[in-house]
């Protein structure tokens, strides 16, 4: 008993000293600094693909110079931890929180009252609902992707006129941005007459359906030139299917994944090219356009950015356009590690 | 005063000594942390733990685990969302959660009874059956779109403090008092001491491990709730993990992960310093990996600073 009152004695003497050394220290802080400090939130930390994302936005803050970047989010992905993460940057009233949402519900809510406090609120890679936000960073339109998609394989083909039957893996039938992709890869294909598009199979978001359907389709369409792998999981999915048929290179496969999930099949040859943004880029966009946001030089309505070493970005309404789609070949894939 | 007594004491002392530590060295490193209304906001984050620590306790005390909490919680939230999304009012809707968490507790506490099954294999079983239930029943979609008299139960204020956080006083002092001061509270720690012994003594054994169960669903059914309200969302994985934070908090408080001994004081101020170090850390530090590693420190050094101490004071 003598113990437990001693030691809470030596509590309060350590913590009276504590409170006496902020005391004597308050009067000398420096004032509150001036810098702009951008909060960027992903999905995961953890994950190649936001680390590659975190290291553009590091670079963008370095070059602005008046920025401090905050770069945290939840390591098992739970929107509940990320939500949290939101109110205590609302609390310590940041100037900026980047978002991309792992659930727009969960999520919303705290970027609401975000808002409410003044600060400004922006979405990248993934969004939430429009009044969460004041814009989206988004790495690539629908309209991007498809064609991307399209032109790839047109590409990979190859000829003046490629020629052949083609068919989609999809994630779901209906997963809302595949079937935006999908309207435009349609689009696209109309450029090219010779390409017929036999089949649009969905794979749910299953890597081994993908690998059972691409082997379906071979054996259907015999005279098959092409599968587009249209998700991170049935790209992979297909080009292993292809690969084992022993087909690579007379059935090409291309698709939208992380090249890290695709180098052996672009080295061995089973794969032409992959479609993706570059991330580096994403995370550098998404810091220049929360620093412009929060120095007044971004206002709704606008229809371009200066995007510093990116050059003049497109608005579209409340969407900031990364635009480049990247496509990663045999000769440039070893340089992205994600 | 028994040497038993005296034991606890010296943990909460620890625990204490423990607290105001944290809170100076908050204070010196971040004095906005500390400001009153940056507390009074972040208390909110620790009402989940904070309201599942105390049925936990007399669990625990009790000889008993209850690994299912978290999944009550999910599944409450669950029934509350898909019941007003069907065209019931929002409050009856709640009503309706709470009844489902109570009997879904009942349920472990009669499984436990019954069968005579370690509490720890029943909830087990249970915590992966209530989440596939609220999966199955929600399809693992997120509901929404609560009205506002129920989203400011989750975020309102009443006298100045989060409605959550009144309520969780109030709970807890009702909790800390039917522990310590009831007969039914004296017959938890007895079961938790000897369970062979309590029912030879005519304890209504079973009984009290039915309703305990049932008060721990119950809560857990509330806590889902106030989740929902506070993120106007309903959904299947809300509350996974937590029931290890909430199993956490009441050992690091002083309460025997054996039964027997523990108190309602000790599991709120464990649940005081998980909080605090949790918000402390990705305050500052921002790094969402470093908190559970400060944590399990923190776990380890109340241990082993408590050996010491009751060492001494033997």
């Amino acid at each position: 008993m003598k113990l437990a009152s001693r030691l809470a004695l030596a509590a309060a003497v350590a913590l009276a000293a504590c409170n006496l050394a902020l005391a004597q220290t308050s009067p000398a802080t420096p004032p509150p600094s001036k810098k702009t400090v951008i909060c960027l939130l992903p999905k995961k930390k953890g994950l190649p693909y936001f680390t590659t994302c975190a290291k553009g936005a590091e670079e963008a803050a370095r070059e602005l110079g008046n920025v401090e970047l905050i770069y945290d989010g939840p390591t098992d992905g739970s929107p509940e931890k990320a939500a949290s993460m939101v109110d205590r940057w609302t609390l310590r009233g940041v100037d900026v929180i980047a978002v991309s949402p792992n659930d727009p519900q969960v999520l919303g809510q705290a970027m609401k009252k975000a808002r409410e406090k003044g600060i400004h609120v922006i979405t990248w890679d993934a969004d939430a609902a429009p009044e969460a936000r004041e814009f989206m960073v988004n790495q690539a339109t629908a309209k991007d992707i498809g064609y991307a998609l399209v032109d790839a394989m047109a590409k990979d083909i190859g000829g003046e006129q490629p020629e052949g039957e083609v068919a989609i893996i999809t994630a779901t039938l209906t997963a809302a941005n595949q079937n935006e992709w999908m309207r435009f890869m349609n689009e696209r294909l109309a450029k090219y007459p010779k390409l017929s598009l036999v089949a649009t199979k969905p794979s749910n978001e299953d890597q081994r359906l993908a690998f059972q359907i691409a082997q379906d389709l071979m054996k259907a369409h015999p005279r098959l030139k092409g599968i587009f792998g249209i998700s991170s999981v049935a790209f992979p999915g297909a080009a292993e299917a292809v690969k084992q048929a022993g087909k690579s290179g007379s059935v090409l496969v291309t698709g939208l994944a992380t090249p890290n999930d695709m180098k052996s099949y672009v080295h061995d040859g089973t794969v032409k090219s992959v479609v993706l943004w570059n991330t580096i880029d994403l995370g550098y966009l998404t810091v220049q356009t929360g620093a412009a946001l929060a120095s007044g030089k971004l206002k709704p309505g606008q229809t371009t950015l200066d995007a510093g070493r990116l050059g003049t970005k497109q608005i579209e309404k409340d969407q900031v356009l990364l635009g480049d789609i990247l496509v990663f070949t045999k000769d440039n894939i070893d340089k992205f590690d994600f | 005063m028994t040497g038993r007594d005296r034991a606890a004491r010296v943990h909460f002392g620890v625990l204490a000594g423990l607290a105001l530590i944290l809170f100076g060295f908050a204070a010196w490193l971040e004095p906005s942390f500390i400001a009153p209304a940056t507390q009074r906001d972040l208390s909110l984050h620790a009402f989940e733990l904070a309201l599942l620590a105390l049925p936990m306790t007399c669990i625990i005390v009790s000889g008993g685990i209850d690994l299912s909490v978290g999944s009550i919680c999910a599944l409450a939230a669950v029934v509350m969302g898909l019941l007003h999304e069907a065209g019931a009012p929002i409050w009856a809707a709640c009503i309706a959660a709470i009844g489902a968490g109570a009997v879904t507790g009942a349920l472990n506490g009669a499984f436990i009874a019954a069968l005579r099954v370690h509490p720890l294999i029943v909830t087990l079983a249970t915590m992966a059956a209530f989440r596939g239930l609220a999966e199955g029943l929600s399809r693992a979609r997120p509901i929404s779109g609560f009205p506002p008299e129920f989203t400011r139960l989750g975020e309102g204020y009443s006298l100045g403090l989060p409605i959550p956080i009144l309520a969780l006083a109030i709970i807890s002092l009702a909790a800390g008092l039917a522990l310590s001061r009831t007969s039914w509270g004296c017959w938890m720690y007895a079961i938790g001491s000897n369970e062979r012994g309590a029912r030879y003594a005519g304890l209504p054994v079973d009984r009290i491990k039915i309703a305990l169960y049932a008060c721990s669903g119950t809560a857990a059914a509330l806590a889902g709730i106030v989740f929902a309200a506070r993120r106007n969302t309903a959904k299947a994985d809300i509350g996974s993990g937590l029931e290890l934070e909430v199993i956490t908090a009441v050992v690091l408080g002083g309460t025997s992960i054996f039964g027997g001994r523990g108190s309602i004081a000790g599991t709120l101020l464990g649940v005081l310093i998980i909080h605090e170090t949790r918000e402390l850390v990705s305050w500052h530090w921002h790094h969402d990996e470093l908190i559970l590693l400060v944590t399990g420190t923190i776990l380890v050094a109340s241990v082993l600073l408590n050996n010491l101490a009751s060492r001494r004071a033997d």
